[in-house]
């Protein structure tokens, strides 16, 4: 793992999570994902490859899913980021409550990138359709193989989403 | 529904043990499947914890404890759910507890093989009953009648011919004075109530709001990160590492050596301890280290192969054998041979390895994610020559586990850190970390011969498995590991069969893998069972059936699946069926699979899941977990293989080692036997028939034969 080190001192960081603004010093190039867990104890956000390439750590800012993962904390200000632990009070969301309903995870490490992609997608798309939903939920993986409920769950919160 | 909480809370059994009375079972393992059931309500005492399966407060409030760790297989709900249908409380109205890890009060609690529920099924339902007839003596008493007028239901007793009802919480006091009996009266499965329906999992609302603890989640006060450079090549040695500019990356603290053992071999490292994760890898990406590989720099998965080819030619160890295999094959008219190839497979759980351990002089204190908390107690405690209970097991919710996370050299490592530091260290495997290290699911070749007689059935058959042996890596047990010819149906009626096998040493580092085995040998031996049945011209599913035609359990999968697929139903010009069966860990399972040619192209279009695993605790589960199975078995299938280049696992990240992904996942239905045959095992049993069905499907639509995983799916 030789390679270029980038020695620059730590800074302070204006961030927007949850609609609670917080200041938090850092290194520029710290992933937001590391300072959410770290610096701000919201754990939910999980790391699982670092490369953005499975989703785990998938928050909404300005209500795009992101890989917090490769966000540096720098390009993180003045933007509204939103965890799993602010996407609502007591798993109120259509799509959590989709997500029970449907018993989508098993072991449960990726879901918090799962429904923060889910929900970003119906945030946009209320009625997605098939493809859509397969598109909209590329690079969001799930070792334990809950794919054929998180279908059945983003379905399902989609129908209440459209009604309401 | 109660909130259900991650670690178990100490503070909560004292303040009750102050406050009054409260009624506690447990039980003393007696072996692997035996227990004794003891009432622990009289033994709080400070510094002893309860550590009961029961716990029923003054206020009717019931806490039932999961006592095996949480992976995603459910156990968590299913545990409480067997004591709560002979404890008769609404198990919707129980508080969910995850146990500590004390093997004098919980037995055996690693999570390996399926094993959860079927050892553990007779036990809890003794544990629920036990407690049951306690509270129902205490009711008896008061209304100075005979236990045998009483009736238990949701919470309370209620005395039959008056109608009179007290609550459980009111009888914890006289019901705690009283002896548990070892032979409760245990109900009659046709009047479960709990067990067989589909209860939803308390865990879930806690995984869907980010509440969830994960080992990764745990943060201690003056506890480091660290990030451990190892080396790429499996037996790698340090010979010196400069760590000034590492040390110059704002937040690093330490640069140590260390290492981790891995089935007896040391391997060596140098970490990075800093005050963050981001600090520490940092830091480690500074880190100069010159490295001794030895001439594992030059390995390649080829040239296993080559070794396994040669190896298939020798006479090997002989399994099982009855008949004549080699007299039969030899004068066949009508005889066919293949060899099969299934590659390194990597566990890749969603939550990386990691572990926190704090090493002082007096204490040893772990955080983190194991299937296996009481065997982290045992190597610390060999590790540090310190008493085991001084070692104190804090484990968590496992993101994934797969196998993985039952071997011991992530903490191995972690602890030496934490010696060394002299703080609270915790340890995050990157996903290069833990792709490349393995230890992975062995590699296997698998050669089978066999003939059709006149009549067209199969007359011989020989199944011979190469492959590494995981309990026999750097000397480690003596005898093959049990298990190493799972996946073969040797129950199938072939008068000449000999099932035998060649054990190869290699540097690769090998460990169990979701079903292990099976997930290689079963690829093989039902694939050759389908060339076998095309070469008698006989319908495969059918040729199974009259080969197992005494065997009422596959009997009865293989005729489920075949109904439920609409199996003698012919398919379209475009769609292609195939069929394979499995035992594992208890269960019986037919799975058939569904491939379509859509475009020009091949989809695994749909998976018919038949399974029968004895009476059904949570069916909502054994769908849950056949589902994973199918999705996984299918990524080892024809996503990803971990492969050796120059000394190297080839493999670096999810972009390289792929997963199945929500677009190409196809329809999996699942089907439950009803039995009330004893519970067996769910986790693991979809897995192995799913990459057979699926090829043998291939083949029924396009007459092209697979016999190495993983294909490419687009070149068929």
């Amino acid at each position: 793992m030789n390679g270029f080190v980038n020695y620059n001192t730590m800074g302070f960081y204006k961030l927007t999570v949850n609609g609670q603004l917080h200041s938090v010093e850092a290194d520029p190039d710290t992933p937001l994902l590391w300072v959410l867990r770290d610096n701000l104890g919201l754990t939910g956000t999980k790391f699982s490859c670092g490369i953005a390439q499975c989703g785990a750590c998938t928050v909404q800012i300005n209500g795009d899913p992101v890989r917090s993962c490769v966000m540096p904390v720098s390009s993180a200000i003045n933007s509204k980021i939103v965890t799993i632990e602010g996407l609502s009070i007591a798993n109120s969301h259509p799509v959590q409550k989709a997500w029970i309903e449907e018993q989508v995870p098993q072991c449960g490490y990726c879901h918090s990138g799962q429904i923060m992609a889910a929900a970003a997608l119906l945030e946009k798309n209320a009625n997605p359709s098939d493809e859509e939903i397969h598109n909209g939920m590329r690079g969001v993986l799930c070792r334990c193989g809950t794919y054929p409920r998180v279908m059945k769950a983003i379905r399902k919160a989609s129908a209440k989403i459209s009604k309401s | 529904m109660k909130t259900t909480t991650n670690l178990p809370r100490r503070d909560f059994i004292k303040l009750s043990a102050i406050s009054g009375a409260f009624l506690a079972v447990g039980f003393v393992p007696l072996g692997e499947k035996e227990s004794k059931i003891v009432n622990l309500s009289k033994t709080a005492t400070p510094g002893n914890e309860l550590n009961p399966f029961v716990f029923i407060g003054t206020d009717g409030k019931v806490v039932l404890y999961n006592h095996r760790p949480e992976m995603g297989q459910g156990t968590f709900q299913a545990i409480p759910m067997i004591i709560a249908e002979e404890l008769e409380v609404d198990i919707n109205d129980i508080e969910i507890r995850q146990s500590p890890a004390d093997e004098h009060k919980y037995g055996d609690q690693m999570v390996v093989g399926s094993r959860s529920i079927r050892n553990n099924f007779n036990n809890m339902r003794k544990m629920g009953a036990a407690a049951r007839e306690m509270l129902m003596q205490a009711a008896a008493k008061r209304f100075h009648s005979d236990v045998s007028e009483c009736e238990a239901k949701n919470g309370y007793i209620t005395h039959v011919s008056s109608g009179r009802k007290i609550s459980y919480g009111v009888l914890v006091r006289d019901a705690s004075e009283l002896e548990p009996s070892n032979s409760p009266a245990l109900k009659d499965p046709s009047q479960f109530s709990v067990i067989g329906k589909s209860v939803p999992r308390m865990d879930i609302p806690l995984k869907t709001n980010g509440e969830a603890k994960f080992g990764i989640d745990h943060q201690v006060e003056g506890m480091l990160y660290a990030s451990v450079e190892r080396s790429p090549f499996f037996a790698g040695r340090v010979i010196d590492y400069f760590g000034e500019k590492a040390l110059q990356v704002p937040g690093v603290k330490y640069i140590f050596k260390t290492s981790r053992d891995v089935w007896g071999k040391k391997r060596e490292a140098v970490a990075v301890l800093a005050n963050s994760y981001w600090a520490a890898v940092k830091g480690r990406k500074a880190l100069e280290i010159m490295w001794h590989n030895g001439d594992l720099k030059n390995w390649t998965t080829e040239e296993i192969w080559i070794d396994y080819y040669k190896a298939s030619k020798e006479e090997g160890t002989t399994f099982e054998e009855k008949g004549d295999f080699e007299n039969i094959f030899d004068k066949s008219a009508n005889k066919i041979e293949a060899y099969y190839e299934t590659p390194y497979q990597a566990h890749a759980p969603m939550e990386p390895m990691n572990a926190m351990v704090s090493v002082t002089e007096d204490k040893i204190e772990f955080w983190g994610s194991t299937q296996n908390p009481n065997g982290i107690r045992s190597h610390l405690a060999e590790k540090f020559g310190m008493h085991p209970d001084k070692i104190i097991i804090n484990y968590t919710f496992m993101g994934g586990g797969f196998g993985r996370r039952s071997l011991m050299d992530v903490v191995d490592e972690v602890a030496d850190l934490s010696a060394q530091a002299g703080v609270p260290v915790k340890v995050i495997w990157t996903r290069e970390d833990d792709i490349g290290q393995g230890p992975f699911r062995a590699c296997s070749l698998n050669h089978l011969r066999g003939s059709i007689n006149a009549e067209g059935n199969a007359e011989c058959l020989d199944h011979k498995i190469i492959c590494q042996d995981i309990r026999n890596q750097s000397g480690y047990g003596k005898s093959p590991s049990s298990g190493i010819t799972g996946g073969v149906i040797t129950e199938y009626e072939i008068p000449n069969f000999r099932l035998n096998g060649v054990l190869r040493k290699h540097h690769i580092p090998i460990t169990y893998w979701r079903s292990v085995y099976h997930s290689t040998n079963c690829f093989a031996h039902e694939s050759f069972i389908d060339e076998m049945a095309h070469e008698a011209g006989k319908d495969p599913l059918d040729f199974r059936l009259v080969m197992l035609k005494n065997h009422y359990r596959y009997s009865q999968v293989l005729k489920l699946v075949a109904e439920k697929s609409d199996w003698y139903k012919t398919p379209d010009e475009n769609t292609g069926r195939g069929v394979a069966i499995v035992e594992r860990s208890g269960s019986f399972v037919a799975l058939v699979a569904e491939v379509k040619r859509i475009e020009g192209k091949i989809v695994p279009y749909k998976f018919t899941v038949a399974i029968d695993c004895g009476i059904v605790i949570n069916p909502d589960t054994v769908v849950a977990q056949s589902e994973g199975c199918v999705v996984m078995g299918l990524t080892a299938a024809y996503k990803s293989a971990i492969t050796i280049e120059e000394g190297r696992v080839a493999q670096t990240n999810f972009d390289k080692f792929k997963l199945m992904e929500l677009y190409e996942t196809p329809q999996v239905n699942v089907h439950i036997v009803q039995s009330n045959e004893a519970p067996e095992g769910v986790g693991e049993a979809a897995l192995p028939p799913t990459a057979p069905a699926l090829t043998n499907a291939i083949f029924s639509l396009t007459g092209k034969r697979i016999r190495r995983l993983p294909f490419k799916l687009d070149e068929v």
